[in-house]
């Protein structure tokens, strides 16, 4: 899942003031997850909008649209009947939905509502923590599913650096040892013999400096 | 200051603390007039921020939360997630610049179910004092 924060009001108000007609338009899906962009918290923030405009004596008019998702042109297209009615949308989807809603509407301004986050996992109700950093090149198989790139502070590929304490991390205390927890689990596995490869160094250039990542499938293609 | 009578409260109440509120609702808004709307819900945990804010958004000037006793309510929780979602409202106010205190959690004070009214009365006969919210200022 792709995580996101809601943006302060101010950067919202600052954002939307040259229009006096809102579209809030939430995604169903990751962000929903994360309780930051789907339908309740368009609800929300369509409500504290309204009532900031009525204290600040401003017209606004504010409508709210939930996606299943804002990253998929056949879901995009719902917006396609109601866009006539505003100046902007404000997104609360992550930065790819924006863009590709974005792209499919060019003569429209689209604003982002979310800071987008990580890719992450909802540990508990209200938790959520990041671990994947989409390197390009997974090894969890290597690591009893435990990513060191994202998880261990000093990205250590080759075993622990030796400093964790109670099996926290000497850099961020209130953090599990990445390889505390890939040791512990490759051991109840039987599978410690994983450890005595050399692994090298993540290849980033499959990450970045290549300018965006694409994956296209011919079998996948209309 | 204004009279209580005067002031649009939004009662959000858990129905554990009056088995007989629909009843004893009744009586209340009768006697409280357009003053008071009571809304019983199945756990105060039950609450969302959105029907905090809704109700703010709709004039009301003041939104009362009423949950179980300390460790007495019936879903383990739910008062004290009433408590959390209740917080979150607030700073969804707070941005805009409405009062959060207009946002209120009463906890029940006596462990067995009572009157409605009993509970709400000494609540609404103390002073107030945010007066009319900000959003009915002007307006009509
Ligand atoms: S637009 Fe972003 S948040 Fe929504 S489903 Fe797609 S990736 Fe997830
Ligand atoms: S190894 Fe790369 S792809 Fe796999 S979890 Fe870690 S960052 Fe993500």
């Amino acid at each position: 899942m792709i995580t996101g924060t809601r943006k302060p009001m101010e950067e919202i108000r600052a954002m939307i003031a040259p229009f006096g007609r809102v579209l809030v338009a939430g995604c169903g899906t990751c962000v929903a997850e994360c309780a930051s962009g789907g339908e309740k918290e368009v609800a929300l923030l369509a409500s504290q909008l309204r009532m900031d405009a009525k204290l600040r004596k401003i017209s606004l008019e504010v409508g709210e649209i939930t996606l299943d998702r804002q990253c998929v042109y056949e879901f995009i297209d719902q917006l396609t009947p109601f866009l006539e009615n505003y100046d902007a949308v404000l997104s609360l989807a992550c930065g790819a939905g924006v863009q590709a809603v974005a792209e499919v509407f060019p003569q429209w301004v689209i604003l982002p509502g979310l800071d987008t986050g990580f890719l992450g996992e909802t540990r508990e109700a209200g938790l959520w923590l990041e671990n994947c950093r989409g390197c390009g090149e997974c090894r969890l198989h290597l690591f009893a599913g435990v990513c060191p790139i994202t998880r261990c502070a000093k990205r250590l590929f080759n075993g622990p650096c030796g400093g964790s304490r109670a099996g926290q991390c000497e850099v961020s205390p209130e953090v599990q040892c990445a390889w505390h927890l890939i040791l512990e689990r490759l051991e109840r596995q039987g599978r410690m013999d994983c450890l005595e490869e050399i692994y090298p160094p993540c290849d980033w250039s499959r990450h970045q400096g290549r300018g965006p990542r694409k994956i296209q499938r011919e079998d996948q293609r209309a | 200051m204004e009279s209580d009578q005067q002031v649009h409260t939004v009662v959000f109440f858990c129905q554990q603390l009056d088995p007989q509120q629909d009843l004893h609702s009744r009586d209340l808004e009768r006697e409280w007039g357009s003053g008071i709307r009571l809304f019983p819900m199945h756990c105060s945990g039950r609450v969302e921020a959105l029907h905090l804010l809704m109700a703010v958004e709709q004039g009301a000037d003041r939104v009362l939360l009423l949950t179980c006793a300390e460790g007495r309510c019936r879903y383990r929780e739910g008062n004290l997630r009433a408590r959390r979602r209740l917080e979150y409202a607030r700073s969804l106010l707070e941005e805009i610049g409405i009062e959060p205190g207009r946002l209120e959690l009463r906890m029940a004070s006596s462990q067995s179910p009572r009157h409605i009214a009993r509970i709400l009365e000494p609540i609404l006969r103390e002073p107030w004092s945010h007066g009319p919210s900000p959003l009915s200022m002007g307006t009509d």
